[in-house]
């Protein structure tokens, strides 16, 4: 019953939310108690104690509960978020959708199924990025429905070869191959292939960069700390529920973690020369995704739980990130249609945790993002000097180019500083145009992001709770124990 | 002389015609009947055992869950194209958005009617393409171990993905991936010992859940730029 509840309840709270999505704060009140009442319910879900529904088996492992309260609180921070920064009409229902489909890939375990309820959740995603505010008077860019598109059919495509992968390898017994296909290594490309799209590493990253740019931060933030992530999670469970994949696999494997350590290499190349803000901090996250995915794919327990520890620490970036970048743009009370510099200046909170939360992301220390790093290099050093190196290149380039998007964008000087001018003869100081006063920054975004920035620095200063629940969940899976 | 598939030609003919031909007036028909094509060789090959009798021929429930998800598919593209020239949400915009969205019909009528023999050259010659492999992959990579089974899976998926790839609009889009997961199901339903009833619910949602995405796309795409061509919408 708790396992359907888990499921069911967030989709009635969507349909709730949708009929007064036109009420904005009452919507986000709504669905913010009812994720602290899934929180609750999950609470009571015991560890590994499987339930049978329709012949499907719901499960809830120790792995599958620490991301599960994540992303509540992750939805938690979106809710908060989307109070005061500018988000679509739907995107409380569509959240709340995602989340119902994110629980139950968490408790069905199922490759199979999984890959249909990511197909699921990419789809209520494709809503969101098309989204526009209540009442809106401005027509949707037509760049939006572009990447809304590409989303749609790479999201596809990956689901289908997921879910054609899943049905060879449920199907067959890995080993025995049918005619003349070498079925482990074709299921493992089929798989690899569509987890790479799921997770745009290079050469398959084309959407993230558009729907970074053209989709409202916040989306892009519910896609990339929960869906990936999620999509993440569900290849270390395929590992785990097909081992013969990888162990009969060395060369499939190697081909993978290779894709890995390019994309982070190429990743960071790109973020370098990129022409916005939004797009710099696209590739940077396609970077990320290849160091988090040589170190799954290093498959020892000094790289997976390295990949772990930095999943976890990037939810919490991610949201720093999109919610910082959110608070930059928004309208400044300075003159529209202009590329600002001195974003940091207009808006200092934001900037520093943009700044920060850049950091985190590469692993610098002392935020959390070093920990799960510092692991990930440690694997790469076992596996040869070469990886390491490529691996802490391709580091160094990102700082580069993050240091070039703070250069560009938030450190400028400061733009339309108050000019004195003497009165001129006849003049009062009454004549004057009252001297304009600019907003200043939202106190909630403000305390938000300060409260991720001080989350990321107290996992990477004290991480050793996390890393030890880490630890235990890698030594449960057997495959690792297998290899 | 041999017996003829009549199913598995209907899966060919109406699968072919979607790659093949470019309005949704044509396009939308033939993907209904390559639905009914696919139940009909599902019921014919036996796949599942029968447990309904309709009109004196055995039928399995999932077969008729694939069909009616097919009708539903067809019926809410089909709905939203015969209600593309509806405006809507006229009164929200401003000054600048209802300019644009003349400008944009302006351009729309621009755009030249004509049958041009040279459009379907691309798909044409991508049909030949698709038969030729889905001739060969069948001996040289069986998977299923039917070969009018392996035939008819690779025939759709290949058959989607060249619809996709040659796509002149946003439905055909929707047109190719609806052939994808088509494939990619009856593969399933061919193989599968024990074919779960979530699973069959989980796909038939996402494939109606991608039928009313792709037409909300659509039905912004045509109030947007008033056409559903995707030159246009990426010459902006």
């Amino acid at each position: 019953m708790l396992y359907l509840l888990t499921i069911l309840f967030p989709i009635a709270i969507a349909a709730s939310c949708f009929i007064l999505r036109t009420y904005t704060r009452l919507s986000i009140a709504i669905a913010g108690g009812a994720v602290l009442t899934l929180a609750f319910l999950v609470a009571q879900i015991p560890i590994d104690d499987p339930a049978r529904f329709l012949g499907v088996t719901l499960i809830l492992s120790q792995l599958g509960r620490v991301f599960l309260f994540l992303f509540l609180a992750v939805i938690a921070i979106a809710l908060f978020a989307c109070w005061h920064l500018p988000h679509g009409e739907n995107f409380v229902p569509v959240v709340l959708l995602v989340l119902a489909q994110i629980c139950a890939i968490l408790l069905l375990q199922d490759p199979f199924l999984v890959s249909l309820l990511l197909i699921g959740a990419g789809l209520a995603a494709v809503l969101a990025i098309v989204d526009l505010p209540t009442g809106s008077g401005v027509l949707l860019g037509t760049r939006v429905i572009a990447s809304a598109l590409k989303y749609l059919v790479l999201t596809m495509i990956a689901g289908m070869l997921m879910y054609l992968g899943f049905v060879l390898a449920d199907v067959y017994e890995l080993g025995q191959l049918p005619g003349r296909i070498p079925l482990t290594r074709f299921v493992l490309a089929l798989i690899g292939a569509g987890f790479a799209l799921r997770l745009a590493l290079i050469p398959f990253h084309s959407w993230l960069p558009d729907l970074v740019e053209d989709a409202s931060p916040l989306v892009s933030a519910l896609i990339v700390a929960v869906i990936n992530t999620t999509s993440l999670l569900m290849l270390i469970l395929s590992f785990q529920r097909f081992p013969i994949l990888i162990s009969e696999n060395a060369f499939g494997l190697q081909v993978i973690q290779t894709i890995g350590l390019i994309t982070a290499l190429l990743g960071s190349l790109l973020a370098l020369v990129q022409p916005s803000l939004r797009r710099g901090l696209a590739y940077l996250l396609i970077y990320d995704a290849g160091m988090v995915l040589f170190g799954v794919c290093s498959i020892n327990q000094l790289g997976l739980a390295g990949a772990l520890f930095h999943t976890i620490s990037q939810i919490a970036v991610v949201m720093l990130l999109f919610v910082a970048l959110a608070q930059l743009e928004q309208p400044d009370g300075r003159t529209p249609g202009v590329v600002r510099r001195d974003l940091l200046r207009r808006w200092p909170i934001a900037g520093v945790c943009f700044l920060a939360g850049g950091l985190a992301l590469l692993g610098v220390p002392p935020f959390s993002g070093f920990v799960g790093k510092y692991l990930i290099y440690q694997a790469a050093a076992q596996q040869g000097p070469w990886y390491l190196a490529l691996l802490v290149a391709s580091s160094v380039i990102a700082t580069l180019a993050l240091l070039r998007l703070a250069r560009e964008w938030l450190l400028g000087p400061a733009e339309e500083l108050p000019v004195e001018e003497p009165l001129m003869l006849g003049e009062t100081e009454l004549d004057r145009p009252a001297v304009r006063r600019l907003a200043p920054e939202p106190r909630s975004t403000a305390f938000l992001t300060m409260g991720l920035v001080t989350l990321c620095l107290v996992l990477g200063l004290y991480p050793l709770p996390l890393l030890d629940l880490i630890s235990d969940v890698v030594r449960s899976l057997t495959f690792i124990r297998a290899l | 002389m041999p017996d003829i598939n009549w199913a598995l030609i209907g899966i060919a003919v109406s699968a072919g015609a979607v790659l093949l031909f470019r309005t949704w007036r044509s396009t939308f028909p033939a993907i209904l009947f390559n639905y009914v094509c696919v139940a009909l060789f599902m019921a014919q090959q036996q796949f599942l055992p029968a447990n309904l009798t309709i009109l004196g021929f055995g039928f399995s429930t999932v077969v008729l869950v694939k069909l009616i998800t097919g009708f539903a598919v067809t019926a809410i593209l089909l709905l939203t194209a015969l209600t593309f020239s509806r405006d809507y949400g006229l009164e929200d915009l401003d000054e600048f958005g209802l300019a644009e969205l003349r400008r944009a019909a302006r351009a729309a009528q621009r755009q030249p009617t004509v049958f041009r023999p040279g459009d379907y050259l691309l798909p044409l010659l991508a049909g030949g393409l698709a038969l030729l492999t889905s001739l060969a992959l069948p001996r040289l990579y069986p998977i299923a171990s039917i070969q009018a089974v392996d035939f008819a899976w690779y025939w759709l998926a290949f058959t989607g993905l060249l619809t996709l790839a040659t796509a002149n609009d946003l439905p055909k889009i929707g047109l190719g991936l609806l052939l994808c997961t088509s494939s990619i199901d009856l593969l399933y339903t061919a193989l599968a010992q024990d074919v779960s009833v979530v699973a069959i619910l989980f796909i038939s949602l996402s494939t109606i859940l991608l039928a009313l995405m792709i037409a909300y796309l659509s039905g912004l795409l045509y109030g947007r730029l008033k056409t559903l061509e995707l030159s246009e919408l990426y010459r902006r």
